[in-house]
């Protein structure tokens, strides 16, 4: 299995992309697509493979530089980084690269650099097309398709795995059928939730030949440095008062806000989180029940929740039970916090499950959320049961 | 949602434009295209609309360069520039609070993403609601792309300035293409700002905002503000 370097797709892959396979990241246009292929080609020589990146609308001098933008450093990779100059015949430009197609708008010229690269690969390397539908743009359509036929027949006849970036260009019904159908062994589909602008932008499995499909949709963002990173758009912190949501915040976050009044939350913390693949916005919520009626505003489209308590404080456990209540969170996944650690007379998660009557597979993650420990625990079983929850 | 060129006799003779409307300026070169795009950019920019600027012939740094020399109380955070030209030439730049980089003009996909990247941006962090899209100019894009896959990609974003009632200002120049492309590309303007030589200076006119179009008007252009007559 070669992996595509975003975990989520890898897991919705069940592992990745298996050796001699081919699969299209088919983008809606304006919808940031070309950085899969790119992720997916770094991901393969900095785990010591060969890629093979085959340029089409970018000058292969600025390639490098593209992939550092993302803190992809390629010069380091040497030659196992290989471009296939498909641009600078376009332009009438030199090439300094050692594979260079003569003339980009003949599928021929195309096939003919891709079969020899694909021959002189010793060992079973990542294709990378920068954009299949520029070859298209330029080849036509049906020449195009042919030549992804051959392309795909021969990578598995050298164990290579291919991948392309395509942008859904209004093409004939019947070319988009075929990229987004049967012609490759697996499709990623990267959309955009439209209202008015394209503001949120998500990928899912469309295809796979090699197991069953999982119908899941997950939001990204496109971070420089970083890449493709899941994109949790609203994560909610609550918890009775004084408990520590606003030092949990601020323990997970990279950047963060409080709206306190004399050390109590008022309004709301925001935090934003980067970590392991994953992005998130967190919003705290306040404790005292004054402020109920904010919670209940800021509870609203919450993705997951962390319930945070004081393991010394049990007298509030009655008080955080109501929160869950108060925050709508019914089938949502929640993380239980179990805070405080570090204080005489807390409680251990066991006990507090006992004391919530919560069921035994619950999640209570022990916390010291001033000094961090657990919060990253936290985050992470919390992200697992949102993604197993799988929504857009 | 409307808009005004910022091309006073023009404007008072159309009326409002109305948003989600795609406009096609054409004319010979040396007609000052450029100063015209970017004076309809800056009507926009003084009237807290943003602006996105597809520049293929200048640097994105040229084009930032032009609205800063005349007007420096203008919000440049209002404006955004996708530069086709400085990668082409071969420099590795950044992205910088205001221009974005594309490939090259041939690279369609990355300049849809940076188009759509600048619209989000205006429109959901900065709850800005009127946007003048530039793209100046398709002839350079025609030159590295044919007619259908430049029509594929206007379908899409003359589609997106639509739906996001913006304002759309597509420049080209004139004798620079066949009759077929000019026709093909036509049907997916609303309107146009065509211009023509005459005598020893140009002139221009509006057409298809009106049941005729308006008469042919002498200009010049001094700073912001083109100085019509006749
Ligand atoms: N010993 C210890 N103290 C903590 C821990 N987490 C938070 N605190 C302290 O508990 C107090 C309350 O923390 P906050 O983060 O403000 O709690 P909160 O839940 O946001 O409080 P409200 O917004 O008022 O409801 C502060 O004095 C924190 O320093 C912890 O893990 N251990
Ligand atoms: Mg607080």
């Amino acid at each position: 299995m070669m992996k595509t370097g975003i975990p989520a797709l890898d897991d919705h892959l069940h592992g990745g992309i298996p050796r001699g396979k081919s699969l299209v990241y088919y983008a809606y246009p304006g919808v940031e697509c070309n950085v899969f292929g790119m992720q997916t080609m770094y991901r393969a020589v900095s785990e010591g493979g060969r890629g093979i990146y085959v340029t089409s609308s970018t000058d292969p001098r600025m390639i490098r530089d593209q992939f550092a933008e993302f803190g992809w450093d390629a010069a380091k990779y040497g030659d196992r980084f290989v471009i296939v100059d498909g641009f600078s015949g376009l332009v009438g430009a030199n090439s300094s690269e050692q594979y260079v197609v003569s003339t980009p708008d003949d599928a021929d010229s195309l096939t003919q650099a891709i079969k020899q690269v694909m021959e002189d690969m010793d060992e079973p390397s990542v294709i990378v097309f920068e954009s299949l539908s520029t070859i298209m743009d330029l080849c036509g359509e049906s020449a195009t398709l042919d030549a992804i036929e051959e392309w795909n027949q021969y990578a598995m006849l050298y164990d290579h795995v291919i991948v392309y970036n395509f942008t859904a260009w209004p093409y004939s019904e019947d070319t988009l059928a075929h990229v987004k159908g049967d012609i490759c062994n697996s499709v990623v589909l990267i959309g955009g939730i439209v209202e008015k602008v394209i503001f949120s932008q998500y990928f899912g499995v469309k295809k796979t030949d090699w197991d069953e499909v999982t119908k899941k949709c997950t939001l990204y963002k496109v971070l420089k440095p970083g890449g493709v990173r899941v994109y949790l758009p609203k994560i909610l912190v609550t918890g009775p008062f004084d408990a520590g949501k606003s030092t949990f915040v601020h323990a997970l976050s990279t950047r963060s806000v409080s709206v306190d009044r004399l050390g109590t939350t008022v309004a709301l913390d925001y935090g934003h989180v980067d970590h392991k693949g994953f992005t998130a916005d967190i919003f705290g919520t306040p404790g005292q029940e004054r402020f109920d009626p904010i919670v209940k505003l800021l509870s609203g489209e919450a993705m997951g929740i962390f319930l945070i308590l004081d393991s010394t404080n049990t007298g509030d456990f009655v008080r955080a039970k109501r929160m869950l209540e108060i925050t709508e969170s019914m089938g949502l996944p929640v993380v239980i916090v179990a805070n405080k650690q570090d204080l005489e007379g807390a409680l251990t998660p066991e006990e507090i499950r006992r004391e919530l009557d919560m069921a035994h597979d619950a999640p209570i993650i022990p916390v010291v959320a001033t000094s961090r420990e657990g919060v990253f625990e936290a985050f992470d079983v919390l992200v697992d049961r949102v993604m197993e929850a799988g929504s857009i | 949602m409307t808009y005004n060129l910022g091309i006073s006799k023009i404007d008072e003779l159309i009326g409002d434009i109305k948003g989600g409307t795609n406009i096609m300026m054409i004319g010979p070169p040396m007609s000052g295209k450029d100063d015209i795009t970017n004076i309809i950019a800056y009507h926009g920019l003084i009237n807290k609309n943003a602006a996105v600027i597809v520049s293929t012939r200048e640097p994105g740094n040229n084009v930032l360069d032009w609205f800063e020399s005349r007007d420096l109380s203008i919000p440049s955070e209002h404006i955004g520039i996708v530069d086709c030209v400085t990668r082409t030439l071969g420099f590795g730049a950044p992205d910088t609070e205001n221009i974005k980089m594309a490939s090259s003009p041939v690279d369609l996909t990355g300049i849809g993403v940076k188009i759509s990247q600048f619209f989000e941006r205006f429109w959901m962090e900065m709850q800005l609601k009127e946007t003048r899209l530039c793209i100046n100019s398709l002839s350079t894009i025609l030159m590295y792309s044919n007619l259908q896959t430049v029509f594929r990609f206007l379908h899409v974003f003359t589609g997106r300035v639509k739906a996001a009632n913006a304002l759309g200002v597509y420049v080209i120049e004139d004798g620079m293409h066949d009759d077929k492309t000019i026709v093909t590309l036509k049907q997916l303007f609303d309107g146009m700002i065509e211009i023509r030589e005459k005598d020893d200076g140009y002139q221009m006119r509006a057409t298809g905002f009106a049941s005729k179009p308006t008469p042919w008007f002498d200009y010049e252009i001094d700073g912001v503000n083109i100085i019509l007559r006749g």
